[in-house]
């Protein structure tokens, strides 16, 4: 399958200041592409831009053959948005809400009918489609959100952070939607700063940071950015700069990022290093409270590239 | 075009649940036309015990001038009017027209002639026909003062008979019948005509202030417009419309629209809930009430857009609206009719949509036709298009 989305060299700014700095990449068609990054990375700007909210300052962003420069209404007419906001009438029912953005994108009479139906059916609320959107809970509401921008059957699935905010049974349901979306060949590019969900559903990621692209590709391929090396996690009292000098010399240890009360610890070997780290804490006086080791994922791999937690 | 009244539909459904805005734009409205109507209409319709009224005096002989002498000599009628006794018959009929008078009494010019006579002689008594109250007492008093004048020329004449048969009788030479040759002089003769001014029909208070009212609160729905477009934008619906295939031209058409509709409910509501519980006559021509409501609410939903773009969060705009509304009602005379407010006024009344749509109501309530009320629908059409251009040029989507 070809690329469904290509974005060039894109570029936006907001007079001095640059959210999006030549960023490229492109999205097969059906595939999950991940867009991970702390909150001002760019992502949301990087999906204005493809979704036509923005014009881009340099670049360009094709969708189905559809250049971002010309062509906006075609390329709006191939995605689905769902933004990061609940974006949705408080005081107009779910049925009423999902009514009036399936009239938005051209539907209406039964095939209007039909597809809000179906999108309750998604939302898991076709029971509760008269209550106005203001009295659900945010779950709910951000299922609605969803169930909003996939109701006309876009190729293409726009998903700004869908699942901010919310409790877990919700972030599930939500999550295995995104799945059951892929699954029926929709294409979908999904930005969130939870790498799990990031890990849980993309085919390929693109890891941002100021605006810029800094890895990009499969799991798989981003773990060995850390050079498949074990993540020890280390919860201390207190960390000093004396303690920190102290691991780094410790024999198998290849990198140490401090936050907060807390080290992070890449070797290659966990097990070899382990009793010697809790000693050398222990001795400098930095009581250890737990400890974990698990093996790369896209924490350590941002962490490792940035030198920062997505959550900073 | 299918877009625009999905989204006019859209936000005349929401603004339908929002009970403040009901509140503002339907019933603060006929609650202000009741009290002020009721407070002031019996100011405004003239009925108090100070009637302004004219006479004016064109008979040739002196029958008019002591009918005159009679109505002006008399305390008691004195107490209940303020007479102007007037040359210029023309000035008086305007006055009355205008209002300026209640009442006014026209003596012709042959009554003395006329009673000499024997002949039927008319006195016109003219009188407002929204001060029907004031205007008939006035009326009363003319035919009272008509009976009077009736009986004293008939005793004088009774007395002038039997002296004549008294002179006959000492003087037989006299010549039989001198008496009865003197011409039967009576006021039986005098007919006092009542005569309603037609040109412009005086408006009562509750009418005055239904008018004032409408076109004053016609405009709030412009501030429900704005409110809509700034929290779209705040909760990212507007960002979310301008995602799918609509462009920015159509979206806004469809929020102007909106307003549109909503100001063509609240007019309705307003016409027929100010007819059915106040009893308002907004004159027999309904289509030029309706253009001149209809103009107005396409203004308003101009305003909302300028006010969408100078204001950027409702509650800016809850502070810039009702200030711009309320300049443009208290000079355009939602509040006091306008020809009681200082000259220099003009310039901001002529800019009012408010000025143009009450006037336009007050003419057709006078009896004005489509063709009489199109010149200040098409201003108020001019106001809403600058406004709405504006509102464009300045919005922000973002």
């Amino acid at each position: 399958m070809g690329s469904i989305v290509q974005v060039t060299d894109l570029v936006k700014r907001f007079g001095d200041f640059t959210a999006v700095d030549g960023v490229s990449f492109s999205i097969e068609e059906g595939e999950v592409f991940g867009l991970l990054g702390p909150n001002g990375a760019g992502k949301t700007t990087t999906i204005s831009t493809i979704s036509c909210l923005l014009s881009p300052d340099g670049g360009d962003v094709v969708v189905s053959g559809h250049s971002v420069h010309g062509a906006t209404m075609a390329v709006k007419r191939e995605l689905g948005v769902v933004p990061q906001e609940i974006a949705l009438y408080p005081t107009l029912s779910a049925g009423e809400n999902l009514a009036f953005w399936g009239r938005m994108y051209g539907l209406s009479g039964a095939a209007l009918k039909s597809a809000v139906n179906e999108a309750l059916v998604l939302a898991g609320l076709e029971d509760r489609s008269k209550e106005r959107v203001e009295k659900y809970s945010g779950g709910m509401k951000r299922r609605i959100n969803i169930a909003a921008g996939v109701l006309h059957h876009p190729k293409v699935l726009l998903m700004d952070e869908p699942t901010v905010g919310i409790d877990p049974q919700s972030r599930n349901h939500i999550l295995q939607t995104v799945k059951d979306l892929n699954a029926s060949g929709m294409t979908v590019l999904y930005t969130s700063h939870y790498m799990e969900e990031v890990e849980f559903l993309c085919d390929r990621i693109a890891i941002m940071d100021h605006g810029k692209i800094i890895a990009m590709g499969t799991l798989n391929e981003l773990r060995e950015v850390v050079g498949g090396m074990d993540v020890v996690d280390v919860k201390v009292e207190s960390v000093s700069d004396s303690v920190l000098e102290c691991v780094r010399a410790i024999p198998g240890v290849k990198q140490v990022d401090r936050t907060d009360s807390a080290l992070q610890v890449l070797t290659p070997g966990s097990g070899a290093v382990l009793g010697k780290l809790v000693a050398t804490l222990e001795s400098e006086g930095s009581h250890v409270t737990s400890i974990t080791v698990t093996e790369p994922n896209l924490e350590s791999v941002f962490l490792h590239l940035t030198g920062k937690s997505l959550r900073d | 075009m299918r877009t625009l009244f999905t989204i006019a539909g859209k936000d005349a459904r929401i603004l339908v649940r929002d009970r403040t805005a009901l509140l503002v734009m339907l019933a603060m409205p006929l609650a202000l036309i009741f009290i002020l109507g009721s407070a002031l209409g019996s100011i405004g319709q003239g009925d108090s015990l100070d009637i302004d009224v004219a006479i004016v005096n064109q008979d040739a002989g002196d029958t008019g001038q002591r009918f005159v002498d009679g109505l002006t000599g008399s305390k008691e009628i004195d107490a209940l009017f303020n007479i102007e006794v007037s040359d210029d018959a023309d000035a008086v009929r305007t006055a009355v027209e205008k209002g300026d008078l209640t009442a006014a009494l026209i003596i012709p010019s042959d009554l003395t002639e006329k009673i000499t006579a024997g002949e039927p002689v008319g006195l016109e008594v003219l009188q407002d026909p929204g001060s029907k109250i004031a205007g008939g007492i006035w009326a009363g008093v003319v035919r009272a003062g008509v009976s009077s004048a009736s009986a004293q020329i008939i005793a004088v004449q009774t007395l002038q008979e039997e002296l004549a048969a008294a002179g006959a009788g000492a003087q037989p030479s006299a010549p039989q019948g001198a008496a009865p040759e003197m011409p039967p002089m009576t006021f039986d003769a005098v007919a006092v005509r009542e005569i309603e001014a037609q040109v412009d029909k005086r408006i009562s208070m509750i009418s005055y202030y239904s008018a004032g009212m409408t076109g004053m609160f016609l405009l709030f729905g412009s501030m429900f417009g704005a409110f809509s477009f700034v929290k779209e934008r705040r909760e990212q619906t507007l960002a979310r419309m301008l995602s799918t295939p609509a462009s920015k031209l159509a979206i806004v058409g469809g929020k102007a629209i909106g307003v549109l509709m909503i100001g063509a409910g609240q007019f309705a509501v307003l016409l027929i809930g100010t007819q059915m519980l106040f009893g308002v006559d907004w004159g027999q021509n309904i289509g030029a009430t309706i253009l001149v409501g209809a103009a107005e609410a396409i203004a308003a939903a101009g305003l909302a857009m300028t006010l969408a773009a100078l204001g950027k969060s409702e509650r800016a705009i809850g502070g810039i609206a009702p200030a711009a509304i309320m300049l443009f009602a208290a000079t355009g005379g939602s509040m006091v009719p306008t020809e009681q407010l200082p000259k220099f006024l003009l310039p901001v009344q002529v800019v009012s949509p408010v000025y143009w749509t009450v006037n336009g109501f007050l003419d057709v309530m006078r009896g004005a036709s489509v063709a009489d009320v199109l010149p200040g629908a098409g201003a108020v059409l001019a106001i809403g298009a600058v406004l709405f251009a504006f509102g464009v040029w300045r919005l922000r989507f973002e």
